[in-house]
């Protein structure tokens, strides 16, 4: 949830960062266009062209008052205007401006008189070189009918000198009319050709030639020179220049504009700028204010973690002094139990002893001893007529024969007072064991010793041997061949007593059928020794399966529900286990106990 | 007179000052250098102007008729077009042609990389279509590499064009004697060739043969004293001239004036080839166009003027 809540919060962050940075891209191109780089260089062009322009004008007026006989001139500007306004539309064109009428109104104008100037100026450059040609050799032309006339002998001297006057005269309307060129001197010239055609007929045939060379030339000024200055005149009066200027003032209207939207745009820049620097600022104190918070937060989280430390020290230590009670408690509780699973078994054992001890009693009560005390009794009453009291009396004859079945019977009361000390010599013997397997718990060592399981299973049954007797219980052994094991004895023969005698007791209810009990011992899978105690007495509620082993649960009335807690715990200390199986109620039950089978060799 | 008296000076000044390595102030320019061009782009123009699959039945490349070899053009009066019918107008020398204010003797097109899209694609000349050519050039494994080296864009009308213009751009005549003579070596001429360079001034030629290609930067009307064509006969539609570009009235018969840069060896003259010889053109000019007869000493001295005309071509011994 944190995560996620972070990723995006992460996300949000950068889509911010990215947004402001392209505002400010945005902002920062649109504030610093091209467009003024570009409208420099066009107004550069601009200026350029119209210099070339002038040049080309320039030119033309040169051309016109023949100091150059050179027309290249004429052609260069023209290329280059043309070559500089290529470079100028390239890069106007590249801003949209095919766009705005006006500006293809400004464009075409000036392309179209850009045509219109280079057609009249081509015009001109052809009319311009014959007129000046003729203008040039016209003198010359002149010359050469002067030079004859002068030659001319043989003709009226007064009519040769008007028909040189004329002549002169109509060279000197020529070159007027060149100069200023109007009506009046058209006429002159007009008078001028006609006389001197009508000369000319006067004169003889050599001058033919000549004269009507000079009268073609000047008649080609004639025609020429006001065609001349009509295109001069033309070409003046082409608004290359004005056109020039409209885009140069359109140019300049662009370049207000682009500027306008360029200070509207850094204007827009210093906000955002601003704006910026106070998110800045705002975001600088925000980050000290959570700094003084992180700081407070960890001050106080330190103290809180001291505190806490110290509680936990506290409750620690706590924990440690009830552990230590509990484990006293525990202790003691443990004592108090293995006191008790000892009171319980040294019971047990006590009650053989006790028996032991009433048989004894009762054979000493009952003993024929009494009977060797009458015997000597009688004896004592004839010290002196003893042999006699022997042979003859009645009483006397008896006496041997008694004595002697005393004697029988006294050594048979001694034989079994014998056996029951026995008996309850190792009654006893187990009780001075129990008490030492409850010293071993206190030091919670086992002891194994080498052992026979079957001896270790007759001993158990020995020890209840009086309470099978008395309930008639019918003991079967199906006793498999084991080996000599390692063994926990006091462990082992604490569980079979206590088994042996749970079975016995739940078959005590037992009427109508034969009390028999089954103990079983075989090895499992090699490993195992196992030792099963069956009796067919009332068996195990299915309820009760699960509680049978626990400590306090008991069925008898005056059980504490100890002996199966403590055989299954010694199974377990044994590395062993303890299980019980039964059918149901009243179809008895099984006890199995299963440890890990060690044998004497084995372990030697 | 007016114009006699200053060139006198200037040729008795050129004449004092012998070899004098000052370029001469004249009417008349010498010769620019060969301008900075990309080599391999020329070297695509030098095949191309030699490849016949620019015209449809790939029998004429642009050197069958401007044979650079000779005089940059042919001598026939009228070239023979790829149909082998001849063309309409003479066929102009292709050497210094990019000096030419306008191409073409009527000026229709104003930049040597139309001139050849005209001649391509004119169905009396080469009669061929920019695709037809184009795919024959980009078929052409060794052009298309070449192209694609130097233009992006490899075969193209236009780059075939450039590179065709790129190479006509190298074809200047350099160090004709009078081009030596300009640039300051007046010893290079012979006293009548200079007599001849001033008669040429002197009686008008340099009205319009003048400025650095001697001609070739401006119209004129071909006939001012006389018409030339109607005398000669036949008249056809090319003899209208600039007319048939602008459909100007003035503009009938008005021509681009030629170059006479190596004119005494590109003979025959003007646009009809009708002046078989050098004489021949000199006496149309005087009569038909300057209205006068010269001598047969200044005519003499004039033509001995115009040999000096001629230049050297780099790839000419």
């Amino acid at each position: 949830m944190i995560n996620i809540s972070r990723r995006r919060s992460l996300l949000l962050l950068t889509l911010v960062a990215l947004a402001l940075a392209s505002i400010l891209l945005f902002l920062y191109f649109k504030s610093s266009s091209d467009q003024t780089m570009t409208y420099t260089e066009s107004r550069d062009l601009i200026r350029q062209i119209k210099q070339q322009n002038s040049l080309w004008e320039n030119e033309i007026l040169k051309a016109r008052v023949a100091l150059t006989h050179n027309y290249d001139p004429l052609v260069s500007p023209m290329n280059e205007m043309n070559r500089l306004w290529a470079r100028f539309d390239a890069i106007e064109s590249g801003h949209g401006r095919s766009d705005s009428a006006q500006w293809n109104e400004a464009h075409e104008g000036f392309l179209q008189a850009m045509q219109e100037k280079t057609r009249l100026v081509e015009q001109f450059k052809s009319h311009n070189a014959l007129l000046r040609n003729s203008l040039a050799f016209l003198p010359t032309a002149e010359d050469d009918i002067q030079e004859q006339l002068a030659n001319l002998a043989d003709l009226d001297k007064l009519q040769l000198q008007n028909i040189t006057t004329d002549t002169y005269d109509l060279l000197l309307s020529a070159l007027e009319f060149a100069q200023v060129t109007s009506d009046d001197r058209a006429a002159d010239i007009e008078v001028g050709l006609n006389k001197l055609k009508i000369n000319a007929q006067r004169l003889p045939p050599a001058f033919e030639a000549p004269i009507k060379i000079m009268s073609n030339h000047i008649s080609l000024i004639a025609r020429e020179q006001p065609l001349v200055n009509q295109l001069l005149e033309s070409i003046e009066n082409i608004p290359v220049a004005e056109r020039l200027d409209t885009l140069t003032t359109m140019l300049d209207r662009d370049q207000q504009r682009v500027d306008q939207v360029d200070r509207q745009y850094h204007f827009y820049l210093l906000l955002f700028s601003v704006l910026l620097m106070l998110s800045l600022v705002w975001l600088a104190i925000r980050l000290i204010g959570s700094f003084a918070e992180i700081n407070r937060v960890n001050t106080a989280l330190q103290t809180a973690n001291d505190a806490l430390e110290q509680r936990v020290e506290e409750r620690t230590r706590e924990l440690k002094n009830a552990q230590s009670e509990l484990l006293d408690a525990a202790r003691q509780a443990g004592m108090a139990e293995i006191a008790t699973n000892v009171l319980h078994n040294v019971g047990n054992v006590l009650n053989s002893v006790n028996i032991s001890s009433d048989l004894i009693a009762r054979k000493l009560r009952s003993s024929k001893t009494q009977g060797l005390g009458k015997a000597m009794q009688l004896i004592n009453e004839h010290p002196h007529d003893l042999g006699a009291f022997l042979s003859e009396d009645a009483k006397g004859k008896l006496l041997p024969g008694y004595l002697n079945q005393l004697v029988g019977a006294i050594a048979q009361e001694q034989q079994e007072m014998i056996d029951e000390l026995n008996q309850m010599n190792k009654s006893v013997d187990h009780i001075k064991d129990i008490v030492a397997t409850q010293q071993s718990y206190a030091g919670a060592n086992s002891m194994t010793e080498p052992l026979f399981i079957n001896e270790l299973l007759e001993d158990a049954l020995r020890m209840n041997a009086g309470a099978l007797t008395r309930h008639h219980v019918t003991v079967v052994k199906e006793y498999a061949e084991v080996p000599q094991v390692m063994g926990d004895k006091h462990r082992l023969l604490l569980i079979l007593i206590n088994l042996i005698s749970n079975a016995k007791y739940a078959m005590s209810d037992l009427s109508n059928r034969p009390r028999t009990m089954t103990l079983a011992v075989r090895i499992v899978d090699d490993n195992f020794l196992e030792i099963s105690v069956r009796d067919d007495g009332e068996g195990i509620a299915p309820e009760n399966m699960t509680r049978i082993f626990a400590h306090g649960f008991t069925t008898r009335k005056e059980g504490h529900g100890f002996g199966l807690h403590s055989c299954a715990l010694a199974a377990i200390e044994m590395n062993g286990h303890l299980t019980a199986h039964s059918d149901g109620p009243g179809k008895g039950a099984l006890f199995t106990l299963q440890i890990p089978l060690i044998s004497v060799t084995e372990n030697a | 007179m007016n114009l006699f008296r200053p060139a006198m000076t200037l040729l008795l000044c050129g004449l004092c000052a012998g070899a004098s390595a000052d370029p001469l102030d004249e009417p008349l320019k010498p010769l620019p250098a060969v301008p900075q061009q990309d080599a391999r782009r020329v070297e695509l123009g030098r095949r191309l102007f030699h490849e016949p699959r620019l015209s449809i039945n790939n029998t004429l490349s642009c050197a069958s008729c401007h044979q650079l070899d000779k005089n940059g053009a042919d001598s026939r009066s009228l070239s023979l077009g790829f149909d082998g019918k001849p063309v309409a107008v003479n066929t102009p020398t292709v050497f210094n042609a990019s000096l030419n204010f306008r191409q073409f003797w009527d000026g229709r097109v104003e930049t040597l990389e139309e001139q050849s899209n005209v001649v391509i694609t004119s169905p009396h000349e080469m009669g061929s279509d920019w695709s037809t050519v184009v795919e024959r050039i980009a078929n052409d494994a060794d052009y298309r590499r070449d192209f694609a080296a130097t233009y992006p864009d490899g075969v193209t009308k236009t780059n075939i064009q450039q590179a065709l213009a790129s190479f006509e751009r190298t074809l200047l005549t350099p160090d004709s004697r009078f081009d030596q003579y300009l640039l300051g070596n007046t010893d290079i001429l012979t006293l009548d060739e200079k007599y001849g360079y001033q008669r040429f001034k002197e009686y008008g030629c340099i009205a319009c043969h003048q400025g650095v290609n001697i001609g070739g930067n401006m119209f004129q009307k071909f006939g001012v004293f006389g018409d030339y064509i109607a005398d000669r006969g036949n008249p056809t539609v090319a003899d209208q001239g600039r007319f048939n570009v602008t459909g100007d009235e003035v503009d009938r018969a008005v021509f681009k004036v030629p170059s006479l840069r190596n004119v005494a060896i590109t003979a025959p003259y003007f646009h009809d080839g009708s002046a078989p010889t050098l004489e021949r053109a000199v006496d149309v000019m005087f009569q038909y166009q300057l209205g006068r007869m010269p001598s047969e000493e200044d005519k003499r001295l004039i033509m001995l003027f115009l040999t000096t005309l001629t230049g050297q071509r780099e790839d000419k011994p």
